[in-house]
């Protein structure tokens, strides 16, 4: 992030509310995409949370060109919070497949309506933490120890799941 | 199907953050701004051309304005000088205002507004005040009128868009 961004993370810390709402402008469609992808019917929500909870808590960032990587541990632990409250109210409860297989691939056909519901209807049988690693990995390109820090999980344990959550994603896909 | 994943072109469901998520974020971040929302049963277009008029509206709705001026613009960044009830006391604000959304600061003041559709025919809208010099006392006394203010906003525009509706069918059946 270089120095104008920074400068207007600092005066958004400092409380100037048109720093906040330009910070917003950057933040909004990146804490959407990963609220969206883990919460999905409760993304909605888990946004709302993720930005006033980055907007309260952004005097305690230490460092300004930090800001994305921390934003992104906020926004993912509230969409797992909203996706797991979610399935103890009697939302969709998804079965972790443990295969051996870690090829699998997320379908990413654009602009198809019809293939954007079947890839949202396999997506609600998968848990919200398996959402999560693919979302982190698969969209976000995040590497595994990377993922593996904003999710405060050891590489091998990102690993793991992501090989499930693959398998299990190409399972339902194929079903 | 085999290989490598290939982000990010999927169609990944999205969250949706419209302009009043956004406003309401701002207000909960500063702990000295009252803050209101209600629905308007008007829709978008109609509510924001009335909500939004800085100069022509905002001193119908806030009793504590009398005139605003916008003095200088830059896209939707906007300088804005502002009276009120005590003769020759003005204030100059910076402003962020683009459809659906503004946000102002004085050196004593911040104000904020926003709306969002609901539907095709209503629209909720949110609106917050404060002062950071005032702190608690400031919170609770703009409280006592915001909601006021959302009030007066609703009734001119269902006012609006009841005349503009009867406008259409005497037009259609003329």
């Amino acid at each position: 992030m270089h120095e104008p961004e920074q400068e207007q993370v600092r005066e958004a810390q400092r409380g100037d509310i048109l720093a906040m709402s330009r910070l917003l402008d950057e933040l909004s469609p990146f804490v959407a995409r990963l609220c969206g992808g883990i919460a999905l019917e409760h993304g909605d929500d888990a946004a709302q949370e993720a930005l006033v909870q980055i907007l309260r808590d952004l005097p305690t960032l230490r460092e300004p060109g930090a800001l994305r990587g921390w934003a992104r541990r906020i926004a993912v632990r509230e969409a797992i919070r909203h996706a797991q409250r979610g399935r103890r109210h009697g939302g969709v409860d998804a079965q972790a497949i443990d295969e051996s297989d870690s090829r699998a691939v997320i379908p990413v056909h654009a602009a198809d309506p019809a293939v954007a519901l079947d890839v949202r209807s396999v997506l609600e049988r998968l848990s919200p933490e398996q959402r999560a690693i693919l979302v982190l990995r698969d969209l976000e390109g995040l590497s595994e120890d990377e993922a593996a820090a904003q999710l405060g999980v050891a590489t091998g344990t990102v690993k793991s799941r992501l090989a499930r959550a693959r398998e299990a994603f190409r399972k339902r896909w194929t079903e | 199907m085999s290989g490598t994943p290939t982000p990010p072109s999927a169609p990944w469901p999205s969250a949706h953050i419209d302009a009043v998520a956004r406003l309401r974020a701002i207000a909960a971040a500063r702990p000295h701004l009252a803050y209101r929302e209600r629905t308007v049963a008007a829709p978008f277009e109609l509510v924001w051309s009335i909500f939004g008029d800085l100069e022509h509206a905002v001193p119908e709705f806030d009793r504590y304005v009398r005139w605003i001026r916008i003095t200088a613009r830059d896209g939707e960044r906007l300088a804005l000088e502002s009276g009120g009830p005590v003769p020759g006391l003005r204030m100059r604000f910076e402003a962020i205002h683009r459809p659906g959304f503004c946000v102002m600061r004085a050196f004593a003041a911040e104000v904020g507004m926003a709306a969002s559709p609901i539907g095709p025919a209503a629209t909720r809208i949110a609106h917050f005040e404060g002062s950071r010099f005032l702190g608690p006392v400031g919170r609770w006394l703009f409280l006592r009128t915001i909601g006021g203010e959302l009030e007066t906003v609703a009734r001119l525009c269902e006012a609006r868009s009841e005349a503009t509706a009867r406008d259409a069918a005497a037009t259609g059946a003329g």
